[in-house]
């Protein structure tokens, strides 16, 4: 992992393979190429760093609830990244401790995360554990260290695994101190006096002997996956391509903590120093890649970027999936789990905010209409309740054929002869010819308080030649005809 | 596996042994109503005789058993006495008509007698036409109404068909958006149709497309012709009263083509009898005139 692009960088971090081979985090990449011909360097990302060191939070989420993320390493094992999970309880759930080393690799691994795990009775023991296995087997490799093996553990470890700084490390080096095992095997007080007492502290966290603080639970539950783009990208295919890898990543890590996707929110920083910030609701809680993307896709060409793309963000506050629990007295409906998927598809087929349940708002506009969510669970059984009581009394008789209207959106424009003030023929792309019969005119007018939502019509019931009954007005603002609708 | 008279003679699998599609459920020997026309020929004697015993409790013969068709009524007596019943659920049903014949009022009877007793439904609506205030009227219960507004007849078929793949929708109302006759092709693309029909039928669903003419073909189990609208107003004042319309039965796999029944739809009394709705907030319904 190096610095930044080009032959200048720095190498950050290097694998044990390269390491093996002469490489240093510190060394110039040239050098490190001169060092091993066959060298893969990547330039790092922060962010990416970041959304795996989240991701690695998660996957430990997804076995206790206590978990937090560990202290940023730094020098030589600056490129690591280690989380801390409260594992007591957790054997009758996985078997054995190794099961739940197992079980957390495993995770991992379905995050393309290639971690170690390692268990033992103190956070600094537990990292040393992972930290050893990662160097024997590699990635996905665990251990288990049991408390009376502590000490022939650490004894024949070296002082770096301590983590000293470089100074300390200097002095233990000048004091012939290699081995953990020395310097384990030195007086307290004299160690305190010549070396201070934060390396005491230092072997007391690793010996267990210095109580730590419990660890916690995540205050925030919000999950983000963010991606610096090497070269910015000014075509929708490509950022598919990119948005597809990030948010199948964000839907493993809602998976592994039992969530959905209700929201979604980009953010996408320009090129050129803009920044765009998208919110996107769905109808639904869902984890169908398919659909979300989609989703985003119609948000991105409804409204494109206006420069290239450098960075984005994707992020979510995961919610629960619905499970309503069926009622034997309510009409059955479609699954809630199934339905939560289909109201995401449908969305995301018609668009936002195209998809729900019919409602009529408290609106004097005429044709004003709303789209609620659509619900079958406990929430909407009072609703019904309440409207079947308040409909008893006007409710249209059942068994009657009640006259429909199909509406017209928006409206059709139409020009219109008056007679005696009154329409008498009508043209326009619905309907044409004579009046033959007409009603009205219904005077509706409204929110004379703001200018966006003042109305003032005169509607009309009109039979025209063609045989066609419209709902035609004339509209005092626009000082138009239109037909908003057709009775049908 | 022979076939005569009707008569279905088929081998079904028993234990550990492999399954050929158990068709009939009638018995070996017939009897009932089956028996009198279908005693085993000769031919089929024969072969019986000459299977192994170990099959014989595998062979049975006669005639399916007809499975009895759920229908969506209408609420309307005449109307469900001509459709036997209602729109059958699992299939597809179109109602079919001009612009203003009362193709939408017949949808919105359908919907408001789903959704107050077999429970919900939904409406994909390709042309944006469905106007809630006008459902209401009509006695929808909009709560239990699950609207798409597709933006074009492509997605609206897509729409439907994820919705009969859901499951648990007693009706669903497709509108292709229709407002003038279509020239050249409109009938629904064959594999489509039977998609459709296969997802209507595993799921129970009633299936219901409301257009200019017809697009499902053979693929429909009934068809509807809304047609000869007359408007009626009440002179002096000028009222609208309500329009008359005839719906025939074009086509239907269960009842005989040909009847027709003359309908009066009614303006709702919650629509006052007008067209607009406008008032100060709080008060839906209330109307002035001029």
């Amino acid at each position: 992992m190096v610095s930044e692009p080009g032959s200048r960088a720095e190498v950050l971090s290097a694998s044990p393979e390269a390491r093996r081979a002469g490489v240093h985090p510190g060394c110039a990449l040239a050098h490190a190429r001169s060092l091993c011909a066959d060298l893969c360097a990547r330039v790092a990302s922060p962010s990416q760093e970041e959304s795996a060191h989240q991701a690695l939070l998660d996957v430990a989420l997804s076995t206790s609830p206590r978990a937090e993320r560990a202290p940023a390493c730094t020098g030589a094992r600056a490129g690591e990244a280690a989380v801390y999970l409260d594992a007591s309880g957790l054997e009758s759930l996985f078997r054995s401790e190794t099961g739940i080393a197992t079980a957390l690799v495993t995770r991992a691994a379905a995050l393309d995360l290639g971690a170690t795990a390692g268990v033992a009775s103190s956070r600094t023991l537990a990292h040393l554990v992972a930290r050893r296995a990662a160097l024997r087997d590699g990635p996905g490799a665990t251990g288990v260290l049991p408390r009376e093996r502590e000490r022939e553990f650490l004894s024949p470890l070296a002082v770096d695994w301590l983590d000293p700084g470089d100074t300390l490390a200097e002095t233990l080096t000048r004091f012939g101190i290699h081995r953990l095992g020395d310097l384990f095997a030195l007086p307290r007080p004299a160690l305190a006096s010549r070396l201070g007492p934060a390396l005491l502290e230092r072997i007391d966290r690793l010996r267990g002997t210095r109580g730590e603080l419990p660890l916690r639970a995540p205050a925030s539950t919000r999950f983000e996956e963010s991606c610096d783009l090497e070269s910015p990208i000014d075509n929708l295919e490509p950022f598919l391509f990119v948005l597809r890898g990030m948010l199948s990543r964000l839907l493993a890590r809602l998976a592994l903590r039992h969530l959905a996707c209700d929201e979604l929110t980009l953010q996408l920083d320009l090129s050129g120093g803009g920044r765009q910030q998208r919110r996107l609701a769905l109808a639904a809680p869902s984890t169908d890649l398919r659909v979300l993307l989609r989703r985003l896709q119609q948000a991105l060409e409804s409204a494109p970027p206006e420069a290239p793309l450098e960075f984005v963000a994707l992020s979510t506050a995961g919610a629960p999936a619905r499970h309503d629990q069926l009622d034997l007295f309510r009409p059955a409906g479609p699954a809630p789990a199934a339905l939560d998927a289909l109201l995401a598809e449908l969305e995301s087929l018609c668009g936002n905010d195209r998809v729900g349940a019919p409602s009529l708002p408290d609106d004097p506009r005429p044709g004003a209409f709303a789209v609620a969510p659509f619900e079958i669970g406990e929430q909407r059984a009072g609703d019904w309740a309440d409207s079947a009581r308040l409909h008893l009394a006007d409710r249209p008789e059942r068994g009657t054929p009640w006259l429909g209207l199909r509406a017209l959106r928006p409206p059709v424009v139409a020009r219109v002869r008056l007679r005696q003030g009154r329409p008498a023929w009508v043209q326009s792309a619905v309907a044409r010819g004579e009046v033959l019969r007409c009603a009205g005119p219904w005077r509706a007018t409204g929110g004379w308080w703001s200018p966006d939502q003042r109305f003032a019509y005169d509607s009309y019931d009109v039979a025209t030649a063609d045989g066609l009954l419209i709902r035609l007005r004339h509209d005092w603002l626009k000082r138009h005809w239109e037909i908003d609708g057709v009775y049908d | 596996m022979e076939q005569s008279h009707g008569a279905i003679l088929a081998l079904t699998g028993g234990e550990n042994k492999t399954k050929i599609e158990p068709m009939v459920s009638t018995p070996l020997v017939p009897s009932g109503p089956i028996a009198s026309g279908l005693a085993p020929s000769g031919r089929i004697r024969e072969l019986l005789d000459d299977l192994p015993e170990t099959l014989a409790g595998y062979i049975r013969i006669g005639v399916p058993e007809a499975t009895p068709v759920s229908r969506l009524g209408t609420g309307i007596e005449a109307l469900d006495a001509l459709l036997m019943g209602g729109f059958p659920r699992g299939g597809l049903a179109e109602i079919t008509g001009p612009l203003g014949s009362g193709r939408t009022s017949l949808a919105l009877t359908l919907l408001a007698e789903t959704t107050r007793s077999s429970g919900f439904a939904a409406v994909v609506d390709a042309g944006d036409a469905f106007d809630p205030g006008a459902a209401e009227d009509a006695g929808v219960e909009l709560a239990r109404v699950l609207w798409a507004r597709a933006p074009a007849l492509p997605t609206a078929l897509r729409c439907t068909e994820r919705l009969l793949e859901a499951r648990g929708f007693a009706l669903v109302v497709l509108d292709p958006g229709d407002l003038a006759p279509a020239r050249g092709r409109i009938a629904f693309d064959p594999a489509t149709l039977q998609r459709l029909q296969r997802s209507a039928a595993s799921s129970g669903t009633a299936l219901v497309c409301v257009g200019n003419e017809r697009r499902c073909g053979n693929y429909s189990s009934l068809t509807l012709r809304v047609h000869e609208s007359r408007p009626h107003f009440v002179a002096d004042p000028d009222w609208l009263e309500g329009m008359q319309a005839r719906i025939a039965l074009e086509r239907s796999r269960t009842a005989p083509p040909g009847g027709s029944v003359l309908l009066q739809w009614k303006v709702s009394p919650l629509a006052c009898g007008l067209s607009v709705r406008a008032g100060p907030p709080g008060r839906r319904g209330a109307t002035s005139s001029a």
